[in-house]
């Protein structure tokens, strides 16, 4: 029966940028990012950070008016987050890059080993197995983002795209430059370290993908509330008993078994980056995990079982 | 007064009560909508003449008018004398916070750090050896300097370079300090200026005979000593919590002509080193190996002035931040 009003400010300026009468109490953020939108038509709502504070955190699309600890006309803050590009976006332009990058290396395009050199293929048979797992790799991880990812966060800044591609592509190329060389050497210990390599490699992304399903399956019915992860019947979601983050501890053992398939320093210098760089991301969602839910496993560590 | 139904739900205080007035025994009633959450239970005291409801804000701020529409309820009249201004209101809550701020250090004082004698200790004990090495190296330098003059410069590294080896090995716990939080340096500027000096002690420097007897080694190994022997002497004492105004003074101060020119002797050993390692082909790696990379060496050493030029402006950049942070502040009360 009380209709709210509500002023936004931008964050910076503090100058009024947009006036709201008869706004509903119920009326959700969303909803506001929706008529400020009408009025910017530039900034559509997922590059709009509305809050309560200027130097605050941005309030969810969820978040009903009358909640929030304001009086009946309410002051809020907006910063323009910039150009914003979706999750599913991003995804399959950063490993679309590799994939095709790699067969650029592999079927020895006249202008990257020289032109004596065009279109020869290499006699080990392990570079060509090298090729069907790098590929296998990134067709999985596609799939994935198109079929079994579901992100929290709708986009992200787009200038995050060209860091992010300008990693993935370059190192793709990189390693692929090495392998596909024809003066590559293979493994020292021939066959064996081969064989491990793959059966390690196929072990690590069953695993990978199992998780993926496992935490996708925890957000059916699209409920936002989050859960703490339990393994099921399948044996590689086992590692949840060690493990906050075993989709990244499976990452990791993957490219580990490819630096040993394919004995490239390279490959071995891109496996210590991902690591280092999923460590930080376990960390940072082992210490969510504990501030959420007081009943969290105690056994459980980041990323590797008992030591990280 | 019989009867009293106080309560408070949605913020809205209901009060309802059986009365003997004016007119005869009646009920009377009343609610007022609260312009911000208020808690739910309200405190009620009843005296001869009336009756003292308090109802608790939700959250201790200033609010514009008692209730949530605009209108004043006309039975409703400030009580003066209970009265609290913006300011007055402000004030309150300023030393609310203030107390509690205090319970709190008194409360969750941590308790001391059974380790930190050892480990100031170690810190001084580290800085101290640090300090004689480098004192060592200079005073070993300038006296070869005026006995020997110019000569002095082509056999250098012959003399000194041992104990150098040891100093900037040692170097390395400078890095672990920072790493395992021992000391509150940030890693990258440690890790920057570390790595850097040993690539050029050890790899243009160490492994190149013809390096060692090149006249820029001296400069070189005099600019790092004369700087190291302002900052550790400097560290010892602030772990010991004395200062010495006149050593911050130099330790802050001191880098922005030794920084730039140590920069540029290294930079000229870099330069003169790439036809050398040209010519022997060190360090370089070609296919095919096992290892599968190659590392051309030679591309890299000609780029890496560029890499040192940005190490060194980085550094000058944290030490200008640090220099305003401890010597400018006593400038402005001096003003």
């Amino acid at each position: 029966f009380v209709s709210y009003q509500v002023e936004i400010l931008d964050w910076k300026t503090k100058e009024q940028l947009c006036f709201l009468d008869k706004v509903e109490p119920n009326a959700t953020i969303r909803e506001i990012r929706l008529m400020f939108h009408k009025l910017y038509p530039r900034l559509y709502p997922a590059r709009q950070s509305i809050k309560l504070d200027p130097k605050g955190k941005s309030l969810r699309d969820e978040e009903i008016l009358q909640h929030l600890p304001v009086g009946t006309t309410a002051t809020l803050y907006f910063k323009d987050l910039g150009p914003q590009i979706g999750w599913t976006t991003v995804f399959l332009i950063e490993y679309t890059g590799p994939l095709f990058i790699y067969f650029l290396f592999y079927f020895r395009m006249p202008f990257v080993y020289g032109l004596d050199e065009r279109f020869t293929s290499s006699p080990h048979p392990v570079v060509n197995l090298a090729c069907i797992c790098h590929s296998f790799h990134y067709i999985k991880r596609l799939i994935e983002t198109v079929f079994v990812h579901r992100f929290s966060h709708g986009t992200m800044p787009l200038r995050n795209i060209v860091k992010n591609c300008l990693y993935y592509w370059g190192f793709a190329a990189w390693l692929a430059y090495y392998i596909n060389h024809p003066l590559y050497t293979p493994p020292s210990y021939g066959k064996k370290q081969i064989n491990f390599a793959v059966v390690m490699f196929l072990l690590c992304e069953a695993g990978n993908f199992s998780i993926h399903v496992a935490l996708s399956d925890l957000q059916r019915n699209g409920s936002k509330i989050r859960r703490i992860p339990y393994p099921t019947k399948n044996p590689f979601t086992w590692l949840f008993f060690f493990v906050s983050c075993p989709n990244y501890t499976y990452e990791v053992g993957t490219w580990i078994s490819f630096t040993i398939m394919t004995q490239c320093v390279p490959v071995g210098l891109f496996t210590l980056l991902c690591f280092i760089q999923m460590t930080v991301w376990a960390k940072d969602k082992h210490c969510t995990y504990l501030r959420e839910f007081k009943d969290y496993p105690s056994l459980r560590m980041p990323i590797i079982p008992f030591l990280l | 007064l019989q009867h009293p139904d106080i309560s408070v739900t949605d913020n809205v205080l209901h009060f309802r009560a059986q009365g003997h007035g004016a007119k005869g025994d009646n009920i009377y009633e009343f609610e007022i909508e609260f312009l911000e959450p208020v808690e739910p239970n309200p405190v009620c005291r009843v005296t001869q003449r009336q009756l003292n409801i308090t109802v608790q804000k939700k959250e201790s701020n200033w609010w514009e008018r008692l209730t949530k529409q605009e209108k004043r309820p006309l039975f409703l009249a400030p009580d003066f004398d209970r009265w609290l201004d913006e300011s007055d209101a402000e004030m309150e809550l300023k030393e609310k916070e203030e107390e509690k701020i205090n319970k709190m250090k008194i409360e969750s004082r941590v308790p001391k750090d059974p380790f930190r004698h050892l480990k100031k200790g170690y810190l001084v004990m580290y800085n101290l050896v640090q300090f004689l090495g480098f004192s060592w190296i200079f005073v070993n330098m300038t006296v070869r300097l005026f006995i020997l003059g110019k000569d002095s410069f082509y056999d250098t590294f012959h003399t000194i370079s041992d104990m150098m080896y040891f100093c900037e090995t040692l170097a390395l716990m400078e890095i672990v300090n920072s790493l395992i939080g021992l000391v509150k340096t940030p890693l990258i500027p440690a890790v920057l200026q570390v790595f850097g000096r040993i690539f050029i002690l050890f790899v243009i420097l160490g492994s190149l005979e013809e390096m060692q007897s090149k006249p820029v080694v001296f400069f070189i190994f005099y600019f790092w000593s004369i700087i190291e022997l302002f900052r550790y002497p400097y560290y010892m004492l602030s772990c010991i919590g004395i200062e010495w105004k006149p050593l911050t003074w130099l330790r802050y101060t001191a880098w922005i002509p030794l920084y730039p020119l140590g920069g540029l002797a290294e930079a000229v050993s870099i330069i003169q080193s790439i036809p050398i390692f040209n010519e022997t082909g060190k360090f370089s790696l070609e296919l095919p190996n096992p290892l599968n990379v190659t590392i051309p060496f030679s591309f890299l050493l000609q780029i890496s002035p560029i890499a040192l030029v940005l190490v060194v402006f980085a550094n000058c950049r944290y030490l200008y931040k640090q220099r305003k942070r401890h010597l400018g502040p006593k400038k402005r009360k001096m003003k």
